[in-house]
């Protein structure tokens, strides 16, 4: 079972999702530092459209949608996470120590995305900032048409991946299912080779770190920039993206 | 929408609150679909008989007096069966054991023709259906669904998004001809009338308008012809177009298979005692206390527990 580490300011096993949210806003509006949220059951919505500075602890795993268009708070998940995690985030900081749903920080803006579990399908689609960085594997169509932004992943991908992107960039420590449309491998400098250390030795718990692959062993993605604009000489490409 | 779940006794003991797990599941999932609930669940396995489950008619579609004319009908008939034995009625439902080796369809269609609107839900030698249009509170009313002692059993929460909804439409669909094969499906089958017509040419009998059916028949055929779950699992991923997740049990095994674009929802939980597998991880957290993960399931994987 989950310890609990500090005292619970609100336990959500008895009241409605609006209920729990309107007091963890309430809560941050006071000042709180942290806020423990025990018995999140897996429930949709929860700490979804979090304006304040501030962290909120889930006790448990959520379900779909949690810290969804938040702007700049910490968001620790103490289990795993459904479809939607922190959608169309701003800013923001948030950890799920289990897995994550399909379509995790999808549309993010900004902010940072720490999963130390799997991500399944569509991870990071259409990123336009921001960093996502998962522990394990995640699935098919991970990248699909990021802007912007970072996207880390320690394991394997699935297939499909970093299809259609404009200008996210990806790094991969495992194997990669098979690349997008459009997608290609750059070669890695010795600048990110560093960076990518630096960020899983801060994001990632020691224990975890340790199993993962060093920095210089990632393989980088990036967009091929053929679909950037509309080429009819180029339209086996096109083809294949639609 | 629709929710789906199974639960699967790895041990495969009889004894335990299998029931209850899915009747829990189920109403954790009855939001994503207020329309009909249903399980097949497995219990212990006759060694010789057959469990025969009949449904007399739809209690919203018939009159009282129809029904209760189907009933009579199925019992009457039933009594006369030589090797028919328990036999008890609840509601709409008839249900008896049947001795012997039996003609699966050649039975079917005998107890189909005995009145308009008589469908055989399932038979098997270890395996029963129920389901009810309405919510998985009302199916415990009816079935008491959560006293059942068994091994493992997949269950459906219905959204109606095409077709009808009345029993014969909702979820768990018995793979007609296979004893103890049955499936619940999320998601749409979009080469379901192409498919349907290549049984209906081959004289196979379609019961409702709802593609998840196709999915019973296509499994029914597999296992039938030797295939084991796992390779039906697999057919299913090659033949059927669509999104769709579906769970599939048998006598002694409990397996799902998840399509190539991730469009419909579906986790599991395995420790080393069980294995729950549901639409929502909710359902799975609000039914089985303990400390697990839940994982999220791939495009295109199929998995199969058996025991």
């Amino acid at each position: 079972m989950v310890e609990i580490a500090a005292p619970v300011a609100i336990d959500a096993g008895t009241l409605s999702i609006r209920e729990v949210n309107a007091l963890i806003r309430t809560r941050l509006q006071s000042g709180a530092a942290e806020i423990c949220v025990a018995n999140p059951n897996a429930r949709h919505n929860l700490g979804v459209a979090l304006l304040q500075p501030g962290r909120v602890r889930f006790l448990g795993s959520v379900g779909y949608y949690c810290g969804g268009l938040i702007d700049g708070t910490e968001i620790h998940v103490e289990g795993s996470a459904g479809w939607g995690l922190a959608e169309s985030m701003n800013r923001g900081h948030v950890v799920v120590h289990g897995g994550a749903g399909n379509g995790a920080a999808a549309a993010i803006r900004g902010g940072t995305i720490v999963i130390h579990g799997d991500a399944a399908a569509r991870l990071g689609v259409s990123m336009k900032g921001g960093l996502v960085l998962v522990g394990g594997d995640c699935g098919y169509m991970a990248g699909f048409m990021g802007q912007k932004g970072t996207m880390v992943v320690c394991g394997n991908t699935g297939h499909a991946f970093a299809d259609s992107m404009y200008a996210t960039t990806c790094y991969v420590g495992g194997a990669i299912g098979n690349l997008g449309t459009d997608a290609v491998v750059e070669p890695l400098t010795p600048e990110e080779a560093e960076l990518l250390d630096r960020l899983l030795t801060a994001h990632l718990p020691p224990a975890l770190r340790a199993q993962k692959p060093a920095g210089r062993d990632f393989t980088k993605v990036v967009a091929g920039r053929k679909l950037w604009n509309f080429d009819k000489h180029n339209w086996k490409t096109w083809q294949d993206a639609l | 929408m629709c929710g789906i779940l199974g639960y699967f006794r790895k041990g495969g003991g009889t004894d335990g609150q299998l029931g209850a797990t899915m009747l829990s599941m189920l109403e954790a999932l009855g939001r994503r679909g207020p329309d009909s609930a249903g399980v097949a669940l497995v219990g212990p396995a006759h060694r010789a008989a057959y469990i025969v489950r009949v449904q007399a008619g739809d209690e919203l579609e018939m009159s009282k007096q129809a029904i209760e004319a189907n009933r009579e009908a199925i019992q009457i008939f039933a009594r006369a069966l030589d090797g028919a034995y328990d036999l008890s009625c609840s509601g709409a439902y008839v249900r008896f054991v049947l001795a012997g080796d039996i003609d699966l369809p050649g039975l079917t269609s005998v107890i189909e023709s005995l009145g308009e609107g008589i469908e055989v839900l399932s038979i098997g030698r270890a395996m029963e259906l129920s389901k009810e249009v309405g919510s998985p509170h009302l199916l415990e009313g009816k079935h008491h669904i959560s006293a059942f002692a068994g091994s493992h059993g997949i269950g459906h929460t219905r959204l109606c998004t095409e077709s009808t909804v009345d029993l014969s439409h909702s979820q768990p669909f018995w793979g007609r001809g296979a004893p103890d094969v049955a499936i619940v499906h999320n998601g749409h089958i979009t080469n379901y009338h192409q498919m349907r017509r290549k049984y209906e040419q081959r004289g196979v009998r379609f019961v409702t308008e709802n593609d998840s059916e196709v999915l019973a028949v296509y499994l029914a055929e597999s296992l039938n012809r030797g295939d084991t779950l796992r390779q039906g699992l697999d057919g299913v991923l090659r033949d059927m177009d669509g999104a769709f997740c579906c769970l599939a049990v048998t006598a002694t095994e409990m397996g799902f298979v998840k399509d190539p674009y991730a469009f419909k929802p579906l986790v599991f939980a395995e420790t080393d005692d069980f294995v729950a597998v549901a639409t929502e991880e909710i359902a799975i957290r609000s039914a089985i206390p303990g400390d697990y993960k839940v994982a999220e399931a791939q495009v295109e994987e199929v998995r199969v527990w058996s025991r």
